[in-house]
């Protein structure tokens, strides 16, 4: 009546018996559609929070006005100056520390709470469910930018405000994901088995739950994560996120708006750093779906 | 449509000339994670036309991989080479346009599962004509008639009111007979059943396999039942052939094979079956050990690790595949000997 | 009523001196409600209806029945999972049925499940040893070190090598290995009875076999009992001491494993055995046309009286009108049928090796 379980070994699966460190080594000599997004990752992420510790970096405002307008490939300043003598290139690494930190932050607040709540409601059922959805769905009708608006105006920009405006929205876009993967596991048998087994139920969510969804909130994570490294540069162009002169993604744009036609330098290089952060984010996201999905 | 006689004779197998699909060394490789697997390995066998066969086999066998590549239903990862003629057709290495031809039109195909095999949303009379219309340029009206007298004749009940329901509203046996109306839509000459009770109720089994039977008869088809229950084939076929660890182990009509086994293997798979005629508590006489990884194959017979039987020539030296008996095939150094299953 | 309580394996089994049942289950009742679009009630499942059955120390019951049988759903009713909407389950003295949560803990501890898909259930993020020990840290076994002593214990038990398997995970096991692990998850809390919801229909043959050998040795080494389910009726005839027969929710009949072979009274139970293929090419091929017809009622609207009456050959007008209920007819078999078959079999006729069929 069911289908046949062949006793060979799974298809892909490891040959019997496989010593710990080449399983361990098989594992992350993969694909290269998880590898090099990753290695471009780390490249940014390296260059904006360790290289200016290490390296000859001028400070990315305080610059002095003799300076300004420089074009890129000046002596000492790769990418040039802003109209106001800042160096680009320390304002793009600084700013990338902002964009990271904020999307890093926003997502993981998201999983911490988001996936906590989602989950439990998932497990729990009922009243329990039923209730933080709704919570939740009012969550996420508000409209995006009009609540950044409302933060932004009432508390005043600045990169935590940034952080829990755009929190808001990660928490339920979690919960709600969370909450799906969980009602997905109760169907599995070993589910069923645990409970039987006598664990409790936070430790079935901790032990069980928790491993299991935590591959898909992590996709998750690193896609919304460049969504919001998006919306926070949306948030510091529309002079709501991080104020002037700090740097950000963001507010570089919108001030090389101004001189787009004489240097256009000032809004593509800041708008590149943007697009290769979040594709690759978007990249390694998907390959590691795929590559998670496949086991 | 006729039989017709092409060539490819002169096999020696069963039958001769006039198969109706004439399989010759066919072998299909896979490539996993940098290593190959040998899912099927040189296989030989014929269908004659209204012949009833069965394939018999665990999983891992290759027994799905066999039909499945004859019908070109592969994906193209597989590599598939030798030969399978099919009324003197070559079958193996058509263009895709050439299997859409060829499939559900001279062989059709019924699978395990017909919950997942028919599509959820679309009403099954037009998964019926989708079927019948893939193939034959007839217009919507003539091709609901088509489907409701072919509804009726795998005993759907009101066929053209149930014409328009969803798959849901059917048992899982009415929704086997739907896969096998969707089969029959152009009068294959072949039908391959892919453990196609596997996933029913005995008794709708027994139903379902009359029905197949009647419907062999009356329309002249061969029939191919794929399965792992040895009971099936011994009930319902006229011959037999067993497949371990990608190739053919021994082969023999059915009648013949039951009564006197000759592979371990076999005969081991026919102990192993609990019986309703054995006492209860009775130990099951057990071969340990599991089949060969595909991947990683053995000289030597790929039975020899598990036989009870196995020496030293086995493990060294495959045997090959010989008709040692009239009609009787196997390959073994040490086949059993007379004694019957159990 | 309740069937045959008087299994002469079952006692014998139990060494003739037990008093009591192992676990008794009194007229059950399982129903789910389903719902159609927008949360309406669409119809309720009478999945299980007044089902009462005893199962001994010491001996195998076994229930076959086909899809939509409830056979699983009894099956997890007795465990509480979810509780039956009536009835009640007595297990070692104790009724189920109700208990808070802590107690149902503890008293369930004795009751353990083996399930259909062995990979579906273990988690596939952990490891064996982890899989294992998990009900004995549940119930707080020893320390650390006695634990994992009893794990190595219990894997050696299903003839695992606790060096070798002890650190895989699931997706690195074969299909007979996965359910080994499930066996010794279930047995390492020394339970008295143990569940077996299909427990080797998703194994090959060969290791199935393997796997059905497991049970039979750890029934005599450990002295369980088992309640065995599967839609197989000679894979649960060569387990089983007593055997019970359900059809859409309710049992047809009960008895002694080979009465119930040699002498079905029901003629669901014969029409079972009709059907199944015979490895012997020999015995002529019966027409399915005799044995049954027509296709399974829906457990939403099961017919009134009789439920089987729709595809009895047998049927008449009382079968519609009046339900049948469960009775003894001798020789510790139990029918539930206005009309039923034949004569049970005669005791002397329950030697192991009669190899006539009625």
């Amino acid at each position: 009546m069911a289908t046949q379980l062949p006793d060979t070994l799974p298809p892909g699966g490891a040959p019997v018996p496989v010593s710990a460190p080449a399983r361990r080594a098989r594992r992350w000599t993969v694909d290269p559609e998880i590898v090099i997004p990753a290695a471009v990752l780390l490249v940014i992420i390296g260059a904006c929070f360790v290289w200016p510790l290490v390296g000859p970096v001028p400070p990315p405002v305080g610059g002095s006005i003799l300076n300004a307008g420089l074009p890129p490939f000046s002596p000492g300043h790769i990418f040039g100056t802003d109209p106001v003598g800042n160096d680009i290139f320390s304002r793009i690494l600084y700013g990338g520390r902002v964009s990271i930190e904020v999307g890093l932050a926003t997502q993981l607040i998201g999983i911490a709470v988001g996936g906590t709540v989602g989950c439990i409601a998932g497990y729990r059922g009922g009243v329990t469910d039923t209730a933080v959805m709704r919570v939740v769905d009012v969550l996420i009708a508000f409209p995006a930018l009009v609540l950044a608006l409302a933060i932004a105006d009432g508390l005043g920009p600045s990169e935590v405000h940034v952080i829990w405006a755009l929190s808001f929205f990660s928490i339920p876009a979690f919960a709600r994901i969370s909450r799906a993967a969980t009602l997905r596991l109760q169907g599995q048998t070993f589910m069923l088995a645990a409970r039987l087994s006598g664990t409790r139920g936070w430790r079935i969510l901790l032990r069980h739950v928790a491993p299991n969804i935590m591959p898909q909130l992590v996709t998750f994570g690193l896609l919304g994560m460049g969504v919001a490294i998006i919306l926070e540069g949306a948030l510091s162009f529309l002079g709501l996120g991080i104020p002037d002169p700090g740097p950000s993604w963001g507010n570089m744009i919108a001030l090389g708006q101004g001189t787009l036609s004489a240097s256009p330098a000032l809004v593509l290089i800041p708008s590149v750093f943007l697009f290769a952060t979040v594709l690759s984010l978007n990249l390694l996201g998907d390959g590691l779906r795929a590559h998670w999905g496949a086991r | 449509m006729s039989t017709g006689s092409g060539p490819g004779a002169g096999h020696g197998g069963i039958g001769g000339s006039t198969a109706l699909l004439d399989v010759r060394d066919l072998s299909v490789r896979f490539q996993r994670r940098g290593r190959e697997a040998l899912a099927v390995n040189s296989v030989t066998f014929t269908v004659q036309p209204r012949q009833t066969l069965a394939i018999v086999g665990e999983s891992g066998s290759g027994k799905t991989v066999s039909c499945r590549a004859v019908m070109g239903l592969l994906p193209p990862a597989a590599q598939v080479t030798g030969s399978a003629r099919f009324q003197g057709r070559e079958l193996i290495g058509l263009s895709d346009a050439d299997i859409r031809q060829h499939c559900g039109r001279d062989v059709a195909m019924v699978f395990q599962d017909p919950a997942r095999s028919l599509n959820p949303t679309m009403r099954v009379g037009t998964q019926v004509t989708e079927a019948i219309r893939a193939h034959q340029p007839v217009s919507r009206r003539d091709a609901r008639d088509r489907a409701i007298e072919l509804m009726s004749l795998v005993r759907i009940p009101l066929p053209d009111r149930r014409f328009a329901d969803y798959p849901h509203q059917f048992s899982g046996g009415m929704r086997q007979r739907l896969m096998i109306a969707i089969a029959l839509a152009c009068h294959p000459r072949l039908l391959i059943a892919d453990e196609a009770t596997t996933s029913l109720d005995v008794t709708t089994q027994a139903q379902i396999m009359d029905l197949l039977l009647d419907l062999q008869a009356q329309l002249g088809m061969a029939l191919i039942l794929i399965s792992h229950d040895l009971g099936l084939a011994a009930a319902y076929t006229d011959d037999v052939i067993v497949m371990y660890a990608g190739g053919i182990v021994e082969q023999a009509p059915t009648r013949q094979l039951f009564s006197h086994v000759r592979m371990p293997y076999t005969q081991a798979l026919l102990e192993a079956v609990p019986q309703l005629d054995r006492p209860a508590h009775s130990p099951l006489p057990v071969i340990g050990g599991r089949p060969p990884d595909p991947g990683a194959p053995l000289a030597g017979c790929p039975f020899a690790p598990r036989c009870p039987r196995a020496r030293e020539r086995c493990r060294e030296d495959a045997p090959p595949l010989a008709e040692q008996e009239p009609g009787h095939y196997w390959a073994c150094w040490f086949p059993c000997q007379d004694g019957g299953p159990g | 009523m309740s069937p045959s309580t008087s299994g002469p394996a079952g006692r014998a089994a139990a060494g003739g001196g037990a008093a009591e049942a192992l676990l008794e289950a009194s007229h059950l009742v399982q129903e789910f409600v389903v719902r159609d679009y927008g949360g309406v009630k669409g119809g309720v499942v009478h999945a299980v209806s007044d089902v009462s059955l005893r199962i001994w120390p010491g001996e195998t019951l076994g229930i076959v029945g086909e899809t939509g049988s409830g056979k699983s759903t009894l099956a997890r009713s007795l465990l509480q999972a979810p509780p039956p909407k009536s009835g009640a389950v007595i297990f070692q003295g104790q009724d189920l049925v109700g208990l808070r949560r802590r107690e149902l803990l503890d008293t369930r501890r004795h009751l353990q499940m083996v399930f259909q898909d062995p990979f579906g259930s273990l988690d596939p993020t952990w490891r064996v040893a982890d899989i294992i020990e998990e009900p004995l840290t549940a119930y707080r076994i020893g320390d650390r070190a006695a634990r994992r002593r009893r794990v190595r214990e219990v894997l050696d038990l299903v003839g695992l090598d606790p060096a070798q398997y002890g650190r895989r995970r699931p997706r690195e096991l074969s299909g007979g290995q996965a359910q080994r692990v499930a066996i010794a998850r279930a047995v390492a809390l020394s339970p008295a009875l143990i569940i077996c919801d299909e427990a080797v229909s998703s194994l090959d043959v060969l290791i199935q076999a393997q796997v059905l050998n497991l049970f039979e040795r750890l029934r005599g080494e450990l002295g369980l009992s088992y309640l065995f389910i599967a839609h197989d009726l000679a894979l649960v005839k060569q387990v089983s001491d007593r055997v019970a027969v359900m059809y859409l929710g309710k049992l047809c009949e009960a008895g002694p494993a080979e009465s119930i072979y040699q002498a079905p009274l029901h003629p669901y139970t014969r029409a079972l055995l009709d059907s199944i293929p015979s490895p012997d090419p020999e015995a002529a091929r019966k027409p399915a046309g005799a044995a049954i017809r027509g296709e399974p009622p829906s457990p939403i609207h099961p017919p009134s009286g009789c439920r089987f009456r729709t595809r009895c050959p047998r049927a008449q007008d009382r079968c519609a009108a009046e339900e049948p209920l469960m009775r003894e007819l001798g020789g510790g078999q139990s029918v539930a049928c206005h009309f039923p078959l034949s004569r049970p079999a005669q005791p002397a006729a329950q030697v192991a090796g009669q190899t006539e069929r009625s």
